[in-house]
């Protein structure tokens, strides 16, 4: 495989890629963030440990991206993770969509993002610039035990009755538009020339719909229809646009690190 | 001039904070080149997430630091080649399978051995050898451990991660 150096970069490919790593690694960081707010709090203990472990994951994984990012903007990783306005993350409305504490909700996000993830990864791993490569491939590795974990729930719940049912049932449409969403990542034609990441095959998401529909069917729940608007490109978290919640977040996320920035911990 | 073997021999006192295994059967130490006072150790982790891996580096700087000649301790943390359990020494499995760990096999498959919560699979327990192991979480108490109950002994025990 050919590989590019750091110091190979033109200024507009830096860009690009950097906002390519932060989708990944934003992403990653808020869903962690998110998860780690069941610690204690999860129905079983097995679940409980569970949950704390993908989140601990996912916010290692952000951290790693983060630090990779970091390097190409002159900025220390803990800056670039807490010291960006809210308009500068790259995140998908999904990662921050609140899930009340409803277990079904957080069953439904891991499964829509999890699955997304594998694939994003399964690209990554192909990158020309070798540190991103070879952290992809330890992080597809790490997340094929969170899509194991996940399908498992999604099965069993779809072969519950009763409110359980009912539950996951109006989690996994209610969320299914973020899910769509999480596919309007910049297409990146520079990206694409310099081999930093494959051209993201038109089939992408039909791939997404039918490794999310294959395990929906298994379960015996019914696979959500409506697939990506042309006219919202554009219009999402992937380019800096967001609803409230993401502010709400980073405040209480961000509070500790803007008391004294670049404080050494 | 500093002795490489030197610094292999002290690597192999360090154990993992989590498992009375040494770092050096765990084989997470990828490398380790010596430049006139400067050493550097090449430590792969077993998770990214993985939180013992800052005090296997603070411990490897400071116990490196002690070897005649060495001014410098360099410890990268790389990803190429990524660990898997087949880095694991034969030792090593011995250790953690006194201690209730299994280990995968040498090219078993990828991921978790059962994919079910409760599903009996093919897994020998490491207190009585029988061949009765379900899954009870891919989970565990570190990052590349999980669950599982023998209905043989009535035992949990853990096994590490295929990754």
């Amino acid at each position: 495989m050919s590989t590019i150096d750091a110091a190979d970069f033109s200024p507009e490919l830096r860009q690009a890629f950097v906002d390519m790593v932060l989708c990944g690694a934003d992403d990653d960081f808020l869903i962690g963030h998110a998860d780690s707010e069941w610690t204690g709090l999860a129905p079983i203990l097995e679940e409980d440990i569970a949950v704390s472990s993908i989140a601990q994951d996912e916010v290692a994984h952000a951290r790693e991206l983060y630090a990779l990012a970091a390097e190409f903007v002159g900025r220390s990783a803990d800056d670039v993770a807490y010291g960006r306005t809210p308009d500068e993350y790259r995140c998908a409305a999904l990662c921050v969509t609140p899930d009340d504490f409803d277990w079904s909700m957080l069953i439904a996000r891991q499964f829509y993002y999890d699955h997304f993830d594998a694939l994003r990864l399964e690209r990554w791993k192909r990158c020309a610039y070798r540190p991103l490569a070879d952290l992809s491939q330890r992080i597809a590795a790490e997340e094929r035990f969170h899509v194991h974990h996940v399908d498992d729930w999604i099965r069993r719940l779809g072969g519950s009755k009763g409110d359980a049912r009912e539950r996951i049932e109006k989690a996994l449409s209610a969320l299914w538009p973020h899910a769509v969403a999480l596919f309007e990542e910049p297409a990146g034609e520079p990206l694409v020339a310099a081999k930093l990441c494959p051209r993201p095959p038109k089939s992408m998401f039909d791939t997404y719909r039918k490794v999310v529909g294959d395990a929906l069917s298994c379960a015996g729940l019914a696979v959500p229809s409506g697939g990506p608007d042309p006219a919202r490109l554009g219009a999402g978290g992937r380019r800096g646009r967001h609803g409230p919640q993401l502010s709400t977040v980073l405040e209480e996320l961000a509070e500790v690190y803007r008391l004294e920035p670049g404080a050494t911990w | 001039m500093i002795c490489v073997d030197a610094v292999r021999d002290v690597l192999a006192t360090i154990n993992d904070p989590e498992m009375p295994i040494s770092i050096v059967d765990l084989g997470i130490i990828d490398g380790v080149a010596a430049r006139e006072h400067e050493v550097t150790i090449r430590l792969l982790p077993t998770f990214v997430g993985c939180p013992a891996l800052e005090m296997i580096r603070h411990e490897i700087e400071t116990k490196v630091a002690r070897v005649p000649g060495v001014k410098s301790v360099d410890v990268e943390v790389v990803f190429d080649p990524p660990w898997t359990p087949d880095r694991i020494s034969e030792q090593g499995r011995e250790n953690l399978r006194q201690f209730g760990v299994t280990t995968p096999g040498p090219h078993g498959p990828r991921g978790p051995v059962l994919v079910q919560v409760g599903v009996e699979g093919k897994l020998a327990c490491p207190f009585c050898g029988a061949d009765a192991a379900r899954l009870e979480s891919p989970f565990g108490p570190t990052r590349c451990r999980m669950i599982y109950y023998c209905e043989a002994c009535k035992n949990q025990f853990e096994h590490m991660k295929r990754v």
